[in-house]
Parts: structure tokens; sequence; C-alpha cells
């Protein structure tokens, strides 16, 4: 058999996870084996235009399609990983050959070890009509869009309203495409509310606790049928509605894929908080099957910046078992990543995946911190509609209104315990604190605030705002995060909305920041009357339509 | 609901009719399905109905979902040429 190639690693899936495991085995000497399927690499981020949560030492506030150049660069000049793009895993056998089509050819490796990192599929739902032309996934027009630069649709229904739901439809917007409602059949929305804050101010309904129960349409998609549900999940009477658009969205879910590892019978069981039928796993990412190692979405559905600590803990861990040096560095550095994961997963949105990764046994519960467990504040309503109610706003303004007095002052309107802190790195005073844990509330310290506007073009869910109260003695001065194009001019009037996406007054254009720095989140600022000091939060460019 | 006009796999056609009408007639497992009906057997091999055919025989037959087990998967996962094959063993063949 001397056409096996005896190999350390193999890292399956060049996507966050696979490229961030493939460098930390590669960082300890591991010479590595990267296989993708498609003929790039970078998974899923090839698409993530938007900046990322999380922490700041995995790249938060960073573009996806960035942190995704900087892996790339950093494993391409790396001489101990091999890169085989357009090379499908074709096999894992028992005797743990891996064979691999690369070039028309069945390549067969026998690897010490094997870190699974081939992501997730989405989920299809039922309703009628569901293969009618123009029903795509939200993955799918993400790729249309962002990366063949294809426009999917003309008016959009999108269903469901996790993170990816309301990130597309938001990159919809900014592509063009009208977006005619988001519909959810949960009763409340399912991703952070500074996404859904973001898609309400532009004037999108998010409708909770609504599901679509048909496509209409002949040979395409010219409307669908949506009703409202009941708290037993079950359609209320005479609701039903018809909604037009020529294509309809499915967000609702992700599940892992995990057909390799069924191949290599690697015990799995289903975790509905997962997303699916997940593999049995430890705490090292190690399966039922020693040396077989999962990272990222195909271990359980998450963010991508948990995929790629994943990553390093996996690679690290072959690392350590191959090489004979530096055991203890390389386990330090395992208990840091960890450490990093539990922190991502302390808050209130983590509380899922805990509850998830607990039915397999890995008790990430311990160590919780019980303060950080519980909303600050009753946010249902903003969880429902998208919009923050007043008791919410007021936690956030200062208690002493004459504060407001004092100059432009920066307001956070980031009302959720989530892990994300570019706000807190970004201020140059030091003026916003998340108190040493990355899933609190930010808040702003009103006196060191200089109200020099960095925070709005830094935070990725558009959460930050400086407001100049006595701009004139008429009129207030608000800086908002602007990512449409076409960019305002200076001195232009603009229709200034509310949080509602209300429009509530004209507004002109005094200053816009939009330079490399921004990264394309540029912080505009618009003179409005003073009375709408406290409620304007978006506008629109008049001859742009987004309806 | 018309349960004819709903596709539950699309690479093979299959509505949730014919998936409801076989797990009524005693096909309870989503290998049994897969072998009468071909659900999972086209390009996507199951990615977009297993789920749903597991939640259909969860709810017909009353047994939980994490009771109900995905069908198996062999290699080679996707298509392949015999050509592909070949071309690996390469000269020690004889044509
Ligand atoms: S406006 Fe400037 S000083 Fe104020 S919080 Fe934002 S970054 Fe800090
Ligand atoms: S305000 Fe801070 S914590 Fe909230 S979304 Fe923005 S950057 Fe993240």
């Amino acid at each position: 058999m001397d056409n096996i190639e005896n190999v350390e690693l193999i890292v399956v899936g060049g996507g966050p996870a696979g490229l961030s495991a493939a460098l930390a085995a590669s960082d300890y000497g591991i010479k590595v084996v990267l296989a993708e399927e498609r003929e790039f690499l970078g998974g899923q981020l090839i698409k993530q235009t938007h900046r990322f949560f999380g922490s700041e030492k995995e790249y938060a506030g960073t573009r996806g399609i960035d942190i995704l150049k900087r892996l790339i660069e950093d494993v391409k000049n790396r001489e101990d990983i091999k890169i085989l793009a357009s090379s499908r895993v074709l096999g894992i056998y028992e005797d743990n050959v891996v064979t691999i089509l690369n070039n028309n050819k069945m390549k067969k490796y026998i690897p010490q070890a094997i870190i699974l990192a081939t992501g997730a599929s989405e989920k299809f739902l039922a309703f009628e009509n569901n293969d009618l032309p123009g029903v795509f996934g939200a993955g799918a027009v993400q790729t249309l869009m962002n990366v063949y630069g294809v426009l999917p649709a003309k008016k959009i229904l999108m269903v469901g309203s996790g993170n990816i739901g309301l990130i597309v439809s938001y990159q919809l917007l900014q592509a063009g495409v009208s977006v005619a409602a988001v519909i959810e059949a949960a009763p409340k929305i399912g991703g952070y509310s500074v996404h859904a804050s973001k898609l309400k101010r532009l004037g999108i309904p998010i409708l909770t606790s609504h599901t679509i129960k048909k496509a209409v349409g002949n040979k395409k998609v010219e409307g669908a049928i949506i009703c409202e549900l009941d708290n037993n999940w079950q359609e209320i009477k005479d609701t039903e509605e018809f909604i037009e658009c020529d294509a309809i969205c499915l967000s609702v879910g992700l599940t892992p894929l995990i057909d390799l590892l069924k191949q290599r019978k690697v015990k799995t069981v289903y975790v509905s908080e997962l997303g699916g039928y997940i593999p049995l796993r430890d705490e090292n990412m190690e399966t039922s099957i020693m040396n077989l190692f999962v990272a990222g979405d195909v271990s359980g559905i998450e963010e991508a910046t948990a995929a790629m600590i994943e990553g390093q803990i996996s690679g690290l861990t072959v690392a350590k078992r191959i090489n004979k040096n530096q055991k203890e560095e390389i386990q330090r550095k395992i208990e840091e990543a960890k450490k990093e994961l539990v922190l991502l997963r302390s808050g209130p949105v983590g509380e899922k995946i805990r509850k998830g990764l607990s039915k397999i046994g890995l008790n990430h519960g311990e160590n919780y911190d019980e303060s950080i467990l519980k909303e600050e504040f009753d946010i249902s309503y903003l969880m429902k509609t998208g919009v923050p109610s007043k008791e919410n706003l007021e936690s956030k303004f200062p208690k002493d209104k004459k504060i407001f007095d004092k100059g432009p002052i920066a307001i956070s309107e980031c009302f959720q315990k989530f892990p994300c802190d570019p706000c807190v790195k970004s201020c140059p005073f030091n003026a916003i604190s998340e108190n040493g844990n990355i899933n609190n509330i930010p808040y702003v310290d009103f006196e060191k605030c200089t109200g020099c506007r960095i925070c709005v073009s830094k935070c990725p869910g558009l959460a930050m705002f400086v407001v100049h109260k006595n701009y004139t003695e008429t009129s207030s001065l608000i800086t908002m995060p602007y990512e449409f194009l076409p960019r305002p001019k200076k001195g232009e009037l603009v229709n200034v909305y509310d949080r509602d996406g209300k429009i509530i007054c004209e507004g002109k254009v005094i200053k816009i920041l939009d330079s490399s720095f921004q990264d394309k989140t540029a912080a505009v600022s618009v003179e409005v009357p003073k009375e709408h000091f406290l409620e304007a939060r978006n506008f629109k460019v008049r001859y742009l339509k987004h309806e | 609901m018309s349960e004819e006009k709903i596709i539950i796999c699309r690479c093979e056609d299959i509505t949730l009719e014919e998936v409801r009408e076989a797990i009524k007639n005693g096909f309870t497992t989503i290998e049994e399905i897969k072998r009468i009906l071909r659900t999972g057997m086209g390009p996507c091999q199951g990615k977009s109905c297993g789920l749903l055919i597991a939640r259909e025989i969860s709810q017909i037959t009353g047994t939980p979902i994490e009771e109900i087990e995905l069908q198996n998967i062999r290699p080679p996962y996707g298509g392949i040429l015999f050509k592909e094959i070949l071309n690996n063993v390469g000269d020690k063949i004889e044509k």
C-alpha cells in the first residue's frame, strides 16, 4: 500500500473553525493537511460582510470577510499547512484511512488525528408549495448577494428572526432589495435585540408569533400567506394574511453536518438546543472515537467566535498529544481558550448552549457567576417588537438630565446581555464599561465621555449614538451610524426616523465621518429640531427607497 | 393544508402526504422510509428531509425525537466516478 500517505493531522473544512484548528496545531510544529470541499477557503465567513460580535481577542468588531483575510493569509504563510482546495473528503474508514478526492484522484491518507470542522446545513421548512422557485435558504441568498453580486429578488419575506434572518434582512436592504416583513413563529425574536432594532428603525415589520402557511404563485413565488399562532403554536383562526413578495427566504436554523462522523460511527445524540443531531464529545472536542475531533458548528450550532475558539482547543489538543515538547505551554493555552469559551457562553443568551452542552455531559455551568445569568431588566417588549421600552431607555440615559447640557455625549442603546465588547474597547477615554464581564450591558460614563464619536462606527450592533442636545438654541445634533449607499452629502436634507421606523422630522446633514477608520460604517451627524433629540435614531437619504 | 403540496424531500420530490402514508403503514424509521420512498437518496443525502421526517415519525408514533435515529451514512460522501477511483491506482492497472 505504497500509495497511502501518513500524515500527522487532517483538518476537514476551511471555515473559521478549521482554519483556527490548523493554525493552532501548526503553531506547535504539527504538519497539517487542510481539506476544503470548495475551491476557496473561508466557509461561511466569505459572505459575512457585517461586523462580528464577541470579544475583541477573537476579532469582534471586525467584518467577517476581513477576519477571513487574516486567517487565510496566516494559513498560507505556514509551511506546515498543506492546503487541499476543491478536495472533498469522501470517506473516513474504520481502519483510519481517509480518502480525499483531489484533482480527479482519490488519495488515501492515514492521519494520527483528524479534526472535523464541516460546519452545518440549513434546515428546511414544510409548508404548502415550498418547492416553488423563489423559496430560498437564507444562506443561499447571502451567497448570491455577497459572494456573487446577484440580487435574489425585489421583495422578500424573511421567515425566521434568528441572527441569520435579521442580518440577512439588513444586508438585503443594503443591496436595495425590499423586505416585506420578518416573521417568527416563536413569541419572541430569536436573534440579538440590536440586530432587530436596526431593522425596526428602517421600518421593517417584525411579526412574532407568525408563521408561513403557503407560498403563492404559479410558476414562481408571487406572495405568501402567513398567519398568527397562539401560545401553543396553533394557528389562530381568521388571521391569514397575504404578503406580496417575489421570494421567500427561510432562516429557520442550522443543523450540524455530521455525515462524515456517521460514516466513522461516532456516537451522536439529538440535542434540539444545539441544532439537531450532534456528536458526543468531551471538553477537548474529542469524539467517541479516539483522535477524532470536532470543532465549530458540526459540534453544535453556535457563533463563529465560539467556532474559532473550539478550533484552537482541538488543534492544541492534537499538538499536545503528538508533540513531545512544550506540553505545559500548550496546556496553558488550552485552559485559556476554555475560559474564553465559558465567558462567551456565560450570559442569558448563552443559556440555550449551556443547556444543550449539559445534555451531553459537559457541565459548563459550574463556574457561572449567578449575577450575570439574569437579564438586568425586563426586555420582553424589546424582544417582541425590536423597540426598547421607555423604562429600558431611561436606564441608559443620564439620570441627571442636566448632563445633556454639557455637550455631546454617547448614548448606548444596547439592552441585552450578550457577549460583545467592541464599544468598550473602542473608546479612547475609557468611558464605556461592562464591569469586567463581556456579557454585561455597557454603560457610558458621561463624565468621561468627550463625544468624540469613535464608538458610533465601532459598535457592530449600531447601538451607539452621540447626542448633542444644545447644538443651537433650537436644534440638536444626533450622530448616527449609517451603512447604506449612496452616502448623504454635507448640507443635504434627509428624512429622520424614530426607533419604530416612523418618520418624525426633517434633518440636515452637518458632518460625515467616513474614512477608512470608520470602515464603511459612517458616523453621520444630523441636525434635528430640539424636541426630537431623544427620538431621532435613523435617517434615510431622500432619493433612496428602502420600501 | 394540502399535504400533497408540501415537499419534504426536494431531491426526490417526496411529499408530506407520502411520508405520512408510509409512517401509517408501519415504516417508522428514517432508514425504512428511505428504502421505500427514496427520501434522502438524492444529491443532498437527506440534509433537507432528515429532520422533517424525524419530526413526523415522532409526532405520529409518539416516540420522543431523541430516540429516532438518522439514516445510515456510508462512504463515499458525495458522488464519485469510477475513473476517479482508478486514477489513483494509475499505471498499475491494465487497461
Ligand atoms: S463618544 Fe468617544 S468618548 Fe464618548 S463613549 Fe464614544 S468613544 Fe468614548
Ligand atoms: S453597544 Fe457595545 S456591547 Fe452593545 S452591540 Fe454595541 S459594541 Fe456590542
